[in-house]
């Protein structure tokens, strides 16, 4: 079993219509164990960037910390709040740095610029960015998140169709993968605001 | 000590002492089972590594007692497991002077595959036809011949893209007020079965080319075929 | 103490030959081996083409070797890998042929029937863990019908319209593709000549186990016919061009 396997997660982002989505499982574990149902895998940036760090647990605490001292550093910079594409750059950078130790996450990007344009990305644990304009999915059950996602999801999806559609590719994802799962959280990103659901599901 | 010598083979590539008699084929077969029917799906793609060696070579295999074979795994084994059936199955017709029902044919599917447990073949098949009650039946198995009745099911290169979809949409798994007893009508399974291959072969390399359709009920065998992606 | 062994020159060292006291070993993998066998039909009905060389390792040792092989009036068979297997293998074939002419019964093997059997051996041998380490091309005209098949050291087998073996898998059917696929009953005997040896003039570039002396062979409603070995035009001079490899 891989590192990138040990703790087990699944994170999907989506596009919608003027909005975005990312949602996450909530399963911490060491291997087969599971040890929390509630960790935290999807972390604020801005109002409307979200990132969803799927991989090491130890790692996700890490750089979730990083991140945010970064995006503080670039508010007081520039003092102007942090866009996503910036965002998902200055990710890319800090995985980059650890080109030969890398953080075992790959991470998800979400969320709206100041046109209100949706924007999401994914990127491998060295950084290597992989822009989408439908979704991005990541963690162990990415296989399956590829599944579902590639047969429910269509263009110009509306908030609320939007949410039951990410929430249904998530949870039938993670409900074929043995190391993700035990509750999920949904955040929609919309110019008025961001809506934030935790989804009840199986939990074996 | 010294160490063993093999055969010192003057060829570049062959570091390795051990050869597997096994290769992945790539593929994948599905089935979905009706009131009255039983779909059995494959993409008809055969590859070695990277090369498609056919963009049409049938996977799924049609039995004298009209239940459909479908395989994924190595192509080498798929063939001979369905000759043997079927010169099993032909055996009961001769012995009985009756077709082997489909439960009866599954279990023997599973005999067979556990009759070769130290050398097994390598496929995952499925297979479809009608009970004695003239309901869909679909069995599903592992490589050695552990068996389950199903009402869906899919093996193969995309069966992690294309399982937790059918969970979905035929099972009806979190879909809250759905009933997940009833049984798909033979529209929705074909259109169900035909979106899940069309998306496996947007994300799978080992899955395209064409998608063979098999349609079991009381009338026989019906069977139709559909491109897809050629990439 | 270590025990004394005999060392065998390794060409001797073959099944059930292992150095003494080691557990029996067999090759790891081919001895003499020969490269690219390309097949494809057409509208006549099958065209392939093998060079002549059996290498050993990357050593060109035997530089007239026949890969093309006619197993009876309808039938021709292409081999790559390992020689020896493939000799073994012809001399099945012929055993076979004599049996069912012994039985003197007006009935003849088709091309189909000599590809199963062939299958089947192949297939028996790898359950046995002990394969033959070749990849075989079947081609022929059986009842009027065009029949193009493979089969390799696992017993993989599949028909195409066009059908290569190792290394012209990769670099003959994209070509063949492109030019015989979905198109082999416009092709006309000339024109596949033509497709053929520009196959086997790109493998002979860029495939350093191939030899520009080969044969090619078709099948068709007449029988078998394997040519004599014959060479390709070759053109170098665009070489001098590529940087690092010419002057």
């Amino acid at each position: 079993m891989s590192i990138m396997q040990y703790n087990g997660s699944a994170v999907v982002a989506m596009v919608g219509k003027n909005c975005v989505a990312i949602a996450a499982d909530k399963r911490l574990g060491q291997r087969a164990l599971t040890v929390d149902m509630d960790f935290q895998k999807v972390f604020p940036v801005t109002d409307r960037t979200y990132v969803g760090l799927p991989g090491l647990a130890t790692d996700v605490k890490t750089l979730s910390d990083r991140f945010r001292m970064r995006v503080n550093l670039y508010r007081h910079r520039e003092e102007r709040v942090i866009e996503p594409e910036t965002f998902a750059n200055m990710v890319s950078q800090i995985m980059y740095e650890r080109r030969f130790g890398p953080y075992f996450v790959e991470p998800v990007v979400a969320g709206l610029d100041k046109k209100n344009k949706p924007f999401i990305c994914g990127m491998d644990l060295l950084g290597c960015l992989n822009y989408a304009n439908d979704f991005v999915v990541s963690g162990t059950a990415s296989d399956n998140l590829f599944g579902m996602c590639e047969s429910l999801w269509e263009p110009d999806l509306e908030p609320e169709e939007l949410f039951e559609t990410i929430s249904q590719c998530l949870l039938n994802a993670v409900d074929r993968d043995a190391v993700s799962g035990w509750g999920a959280v949904v955040h929609i990103i919309t110019p008025d605001g961001v809506i934030t659901r935790d989804l009840k599901c199986r939990m074996d | 000590m010294r160490t063993a010598t093999a055969v010192a083979a003057p060829i570049e590539a062959h570091g390795h002492n051990h050869w597997s008699p096994y290769v992945d084929n790539g593929g994948t077969t599905l089935a979905i089972a009706g009131e009255d029917y039983v779909l059995v799906a494959s993409d008809t793609r055969q590859s070695d590594g990277y090369a498609i060696n056919s963009r049409y070579e049938p996977k799924a295999f049609v039995l004298s007692n009209n239940a459909v074979l479908g395989t994924s795994g190595c192509v080498a084994d798929a063939k001979r497991l369905c000759e043997v059936l079927e010169q099993r199955a032909q055996l009961y017709q001769h012995k009985h002077d009756r077709q082997i029902s489909t439960p009866a044919l599954a279990r023997l599917l599973s005999n067979t595959m556990y009759n070769r447990r130290m050398l097994p073949y390598y496929v995952f098949p499925v297979l479809a036809g009608l009970d004695s009650e003239g309901r869909g039946a679909a069995y599903a198995y592992d490589a050695i011949g552990s068996m389950e009745r199903v009402t869906n099911s899919c093996f193969g290169s995309a069966e992690t893209l294309i399982q937790p979809f059918l969970d979905n949409q035929v099972a009806r798994n979190n879909q809250r007020g759905a009933d997940p007893e009833r049984l798909l009508t033979r529209q929705e399974a074909l259109k169900i079965a035909i979106d899940a291959f069309t998306s496996a072969t947007e994300r799978d390399i080992y899955t395209g080319d064409y998608l063979e359709i098999f349609i079991i009920d009381a009338a026989g065998v019906h069977k139709e075929t559909r491109e897809l992606k050629h990439d | 103490m270590d025990p004394v062994t005999l060392e065998l020159p390794h060409t001797l060292q073959r099944p059930g030959h292992a150095v003494a006291q080691e557990p029996m070993t067999r090759p790891a993998g081919p001895i003499v081996t020969g490269t690219s066998v390309v097949a494809f039909k057409y509208r006549d009905g099958i065209i392939m083409a093998a060079d002549c060389l059996a290498s050993y390792g990357s050593l060109a040792r035997f530089r007239s070797e026949n890969r093309l092989f006619k197993v009876n009036e309808t039938t021709l068979l292409g081999a790559a890998g390992d020689m020896g297997d493939f000799q073994y293998m012809k001399h099945k074939l012929e055993d076979v042929m004599t049996h069912e002419y012994d039985m003197d019964d007006g009935q003849r093997l088709g091309t189909k029937s000599v590809y199963k059997c062939l299958s089947n051996i192949m297939y028996g041998r790898r359950t046995a863990i002990n394969p033959l380490w070749n990849a075989y091309v079947v081609g022929g005209v059986d009842g009027g019908e065009r029949v193009l098949g493979y089969v390799d050291l696992y017993g993989t087998t599949y028909t195409a319209d066009a059908v290569a073996t190792g290394f012209g898998k990769q670099i003959a059917i994209p070509m063949l593709r492109r030019r015989v696929e979905g198109r082999a009953d416009e092709i006309s005997e000339e024109e596949a000549v033509a497709i053929l040896d520009d196959c086997m003039r790109v493998l002979f570039y860029r495939d350093c186990r191939a030899l520009n002396k080969l044969r090619r062979a078709k099948v068709t409603a007449q029988g078998v016919e394997i040519s004599e070995p014959y060479s390709l035009e070759t053109n170098w001079t665009y070489a001098e061009s590529i940087v690092g490899y010419g002057a």
